[in-house]
């Protein structure tokens, strides 16, 4: 077993390497997913500081709705 | 998209849509609440979109009819805001009242669905709001982009 | 001369930033008497055995009013935006 202890200090250190992710890769489609990433790995903090209600509402709108709207957004631009 | 990821997800969306209703229904027992029912029955509406294809879906859900489910939540909630006018504006004006009235035992205890007054009309006008909302910005924008590239 | 007022606002913005962060009373630790209230008398006021739901539905209606809001708002943007035209 894992103690909270050390995964308050692993899932923020994978949350910051996701965000520098989504600033550095070129392909768009792979920095929204990996946005998804951290938008998920953001719900497992909030359940871990015990705020389930926010962990919900952060998996559901970060992880599903925004990266699709997203994704339909990069759907209509051209790729070059 | 091929014909497993469409019997699949026509098949695993009815569950995201029953843990979303569950989510909405047990608002004010569980965690969670009419928003986050709302994003999660609507992620189901987002995962039939992509399998179905916008065009398709369109057949059955138009967007104006969401609009007016979204606009309907919207009137039920400020309704019942204005239900408890009497004393304050959101005055919970149903506990004590034999629907949805019993108060429960202080303390931590396993509860029970018959409580919480006017909190659980309140959860399903949010949810129906929420779910409408953003099931008809999802079904709109994939919709807009499906036909510029039709165009091209 | 510009660029030593601006040097000079974003030194104070940054000190008042410092400062903030220095007083803010510490984690779980909160200083005012609301929340003990609500924590005490929620479930025999509203009778809900979530609290959470009671403060965003009940004590603070409010809020959850503004954020309807601001969703219908958004809905109704898009919707605008993307309104599919008509084939001439």
């Amino acid at each position: 077993m894992i103690e909270p202890g050390v995964l308050h200090i692993i899932v923020p250190i994978l949350i910051v390497a996701c965000a520098l992710l989504v600033a550095i890769l070129k392909d768009l489609i792979v920095a929204v997913i990996s946005l998804a990433a951290m938008s998920l790995l953001l719900a497992l903090e909030f359940y871990l500081l015990q705020a389930p209600d926010v962990a919900i509402a952060e998996a559901g709108v970060g992880a599903a709705i925004s990266a699709a709207i997203y994704i339909l957004a990069i759907r209509a631009t051209k790729r070059r | 998209m091929s014909k497993i990821v469409r019997t699949m997800s026509s098949i695993l969306s009815l569950f995201i849509f029953v843990y979303g209703s569950y989510i909405i229904m047990h608002g004010h027992l569980t965690p969670g609440g009419g928003f986050q029912g709302g994003a999660v029955f609507a992620s189901g509406v987002a995962l039939l979109i992509v399998a179905f294809g916008s065009q398709n879906l369109h057949k059955s859900l138009k967007e104006h009819h969401l609009s007016i489910l979204e606009s309907g939540g919207a009137l039920i909630f400020i309704g019942l805001a204005f239900g408890g006018i009497a004393t304050v504006f959101f005055y919970n004006f149903l506990v004590g009242s034999p629907i949805f009235g019993h108060i429960p035992p202080p303390g931590p205890n396993p509860g029970d669905i018959w409580t919480a007054g006017v909190i659980p009309f309140m959860n399903l006008a949010v949810g129906l709001k929420v779910i409408a909302g953003l099931s008809a910005i999802l079904l709109v924008m994939a919709l807009a982009t499906t036909i510029t590239e039709v165009e091209e | 001369m510009r660029k030593i007022a601006m040097a000079a606002s974003l030194s104070v913005f940054i000190a008042f930033l410092i400062a903030a962060t220095l007083v803010i009373h510490p984690f779980g630790y909160p200083p005012s008497q609301m929340d003990d209230y609500i924590i005490e008398n929620a479930q025999s006021e509203t009778g809900a055995n979530n609290v959470v739901t009671a403060v965003v539905f009940d004590y603070r209606g409010f809020d959850t009013l503004g954020e309807a809001t601001i969703l219908f708002t958004a809905v109704t943007g898009v919707v605008m935006l993307f309104r599919r035209r008509k084939k001439e």
